[in-house]
């Protein structure tokens, strides 16, 4: 774990995969000010052990990390046969175009798809703030 | 026979003239070959063979009531390819539609002769009809297609067998429509002149640029420059012909440039995400902080590095319509909540440049199907634009109102530059032709290139009126969602999915 701001309380928590350190600091800033908690983890395989742990209610997932691709996560964390079932909503966070087909798999599968020049941090954490 | 016997006796007297204009025909046939078809010299002399080899067959079988049209065509290529009747000057690129025309126009007249030929020949057993029906056949390297009455394929030469992959046998007898399944870069496709010219005249000739062809089998897609002569009043009811005129390898490698853009300006968008990061950090922590002076520098960064998102967006969006990707999705939507929304965003754009936007929305619009991302992008556009091109003048005006028809109609006017009337045409498709050229277009060859195809898309109409000097209005149509709804259940589904291209089906069958 490489870094976790805290508001006080009983806020949600959010995980942010992404390992533009500059792009998970803004995002980090505008969400702890809309009261999340947030971890940010840049590492693909280190974020889906975390992941795992099922603590988090929403995880926002980079496609592009190192080690295993945020689609691997997804495909991993939305496996069916998984019990329990990973609760957290997990909202695409993405610079990278992809075709009509693997994007409309891709949002099957998550609660939230962004392209994150098209929004501002704050933005962002307005977004978030509409998936319960 | 009383008709041969008096055809021969016609023909001695022509024979004279024909030699007179043998040399002009040889003159003509070396420009079109050399400048216009651009055949190397092998090609060349086996074109300039070939029309003398159809003069000889044209005195042999007297022909000389089909002798003036073709020597006439020829006439106008000569004259047309020295404007300055010096003779020797290249013809300009600007003038290679003509030029394509001619050859169609020659093409199809020598074409009409060989047709009467055979006939005179199966009548007189003069055992020249396999001469004169091999002549398109093997001698012109083009493809070409001849068609009927009914569109169907009449003849179709070696070239255009080779060229689409089919064998020439299998392409006569079929429908052009079925064989060629052709876009457009505009809705002036091949079928919509056809219809027109059939209903307006009894010849006429058009080439498109461009043209993009789907062949079957994981061929690669052709892509070509098209000619077509239409004449009604033959004899033998060859009434269209078309030429193709590949250009595949260079305006495919246009086509990687595109992709190459749409890899490139991904890159882009990592940088923009924290500019406009760091812009709105500042915006928060520096509010009431800082003079007006700076507060104004912050707005105007602001409204760049939306702007530049939008760009970014235009250019990605035209290379997915490109490749038949940009796909949309429409879902009932209120018009006058989305308009604010869009405006809201624009607002920030138009203040830093001093101009007011206007929003006028008549009350009660039923509401619309719309892809609320692509529909926005079309605002986005068009009030940019107007914005743009306001000059001195310091309000855009957007009007959303129900057209007499019941659709919803929004216009965005400016009192600024205007738009010249000879630009008004290529406004909308002139992206590719002046794509080699950005410093003249500037950003709206992509923009305006985006919204028609998105409205376009959607059922919709984008037009424009413009005066020099007095501003433009852009307006556009959106369909109401209860009437796209009912559309799509009686067409027996409910899938209000749609596709936007950049390229238009040919036929009205292929339509998507």
């Amino acid at each position: 774990m490489e870094n976790t701001t805290t508001n006080n309380g009983s806020s949600r928590s959010v995980l942010c995969i992404e390992d533009e350190h500059f792009i998970s600091e803004l995002y980090t800033r505008a969400l702890t000010k809309n009261g999340y908690t947030v971890t940010v983890i840049s590492d693909g395989a280190e974020a889906l052990k975390e992941s795992e742990t099922n603590k988090y209610d929403i995880i926002l997932l980079d496609l592009m990390v190192p080690n295993i691709t945020g689609i691997e996560i997804l495909r991993t964390l939305r496996d069916p046969a998984r019990v329990p079932p990973i609760k957290a909503k997990i909202i695409i966070i993405t610079n990278l175009e992809q075709n009509e087909s693997v994007r409309a798999d891709i949002e099957k599968q998550a609660d939230g798809y962004l392209v994150k020049a098209e929004l501002t941090p704050h933005e962002l954490a307005d977004f978030v703030d509409t998936i319960k | 026979m009383d008709y041969l016997q008096k055809l021969i006796n016609q023909t001695r007297i022509r024979l004279f003239l024909v030699i007179l204009v043998d040399n002009i025909i040889l003159i003509g046939g070396f420009w079109v070959g050399n400048k216009i078809l651009s055949f190397n010299a092998i090609e060349l002399v086996g074109f300039l063979g070939a029309i003398a080899l159809v003069e000889t067959t044209l005195i042999a079988t007297q022909m000389g009531k089909y002798l003036t049209q073709p020597v006439k065509a020829l006439w106008q290529a000569i004259m047309h390819l020295s404007p300055e009747s010096n003779g020797i000057s290249a013809p300009e690129v600007k003038d290679l539609h003509i030029g394509r025309e001619l050859v169609a126009n020659l093409t199809s007249q020598i074409y009409q002769l060989i047709s009467v030929a055979d006939k005179v020949n199966t009548e007189t057993n003069l055992k020249v009809k396999e001469l004169s029906n091999n002549f398109i056949a093997q001698n012109l390297p083009l493809p070409l297609f001849v068609l009927d009455t009914g569109e169907t394929v009449k003849f179709a030469n070696q070239a255009a067998a080779e060229y689409i992959g089919i064998a020439a046998h299998e392409l006569i007898g079929k429908n052009i429509y079925m064989i060629l399944d052709m876009s457009f870069q505009s809705e002036d496709t091949f079928d919509n002149w056809l219809k027109n010219v059939k209903s307006t005249s009894a010849t006429a000739s058009k080439s498109w640029e461009r043209v993009k062809l789907a062949v079957r089998d994981n061929h690669p897609t052709l892509l070509f420059d098209l000619a077509a002569y239409y004449n009604r009043d033959n004899p033998e009811k060859n009434e269209t012909m078309l030429i193709l005129f590949d250009h595949t390898k260079q305006y495919s490698q246009d086509d990687q440039a595109i992709s190459f853009l749409a890899l490139s300006v991904h890159e882009l968008r990592a940088p923009l995400t924290l500019l406009r990061g760091y812009i709105e950090v500042f915006e928060e922590e520096l509010e009431g902080k800082v003079d007006d002076e700076l507060h104004g520098f912050m707005e105007k960064m602001h409204a760049q590095a939306e702007q530049l998102t939008a760009f970014v967006n235009n250019i990605l969006n035209v290379a997915r319509i490109d490749d038949d990707q940009l796909e949309l999705k429409l879902e009932e939507a209120d018009w006058e909540k989305i308009l604010h929304t869009a405006i809201a965003s624009l607002n920030i754009r138009a203040k830093v440049r001093g101009i007011t936007l206007s929003v006028k929305c008549a009350p009660n619009l039923p509401t619309v199907g719309v892809d609320r991302l692509s529909v926005q992008e079309v605002l986005n556009n068009l009030v940019d634009n107007a914005v743009k091109y306001s000059g001195e003048s310091k309000e855009v005006i957007i009007d959303a109102h129900l057209t007499q028809d019941g659709i919803v109609e929004t216009t965005i006017q400016d009192h600024g530059l205007g738009i010249p009337t000879s630009i008004i045409p290529n406004l909308f498709s002139k992206f590719y032709r002046d794509h080699h050229n950005r410093a003249q277009i500037g950003g709206t060859g992509l923009g305006l290139y985006l919204s028609k195809a998105i409205v376009t898309a959607h059922g919709g109409n984008l037009w424009v009126r413009s005066h020099e000097g007095e501003g433009s209005t852009f307006g556009f149509t959106l369909l109401p969602y209860a009437q796209l709804s009912e559309d799509a259940k009686k067409n027996g589904s409910d899938n209000l999915t749609r596709s936007a291209h950049g390229w238009i089906k040919n036929h009205s069958l292929y339509r998507r």
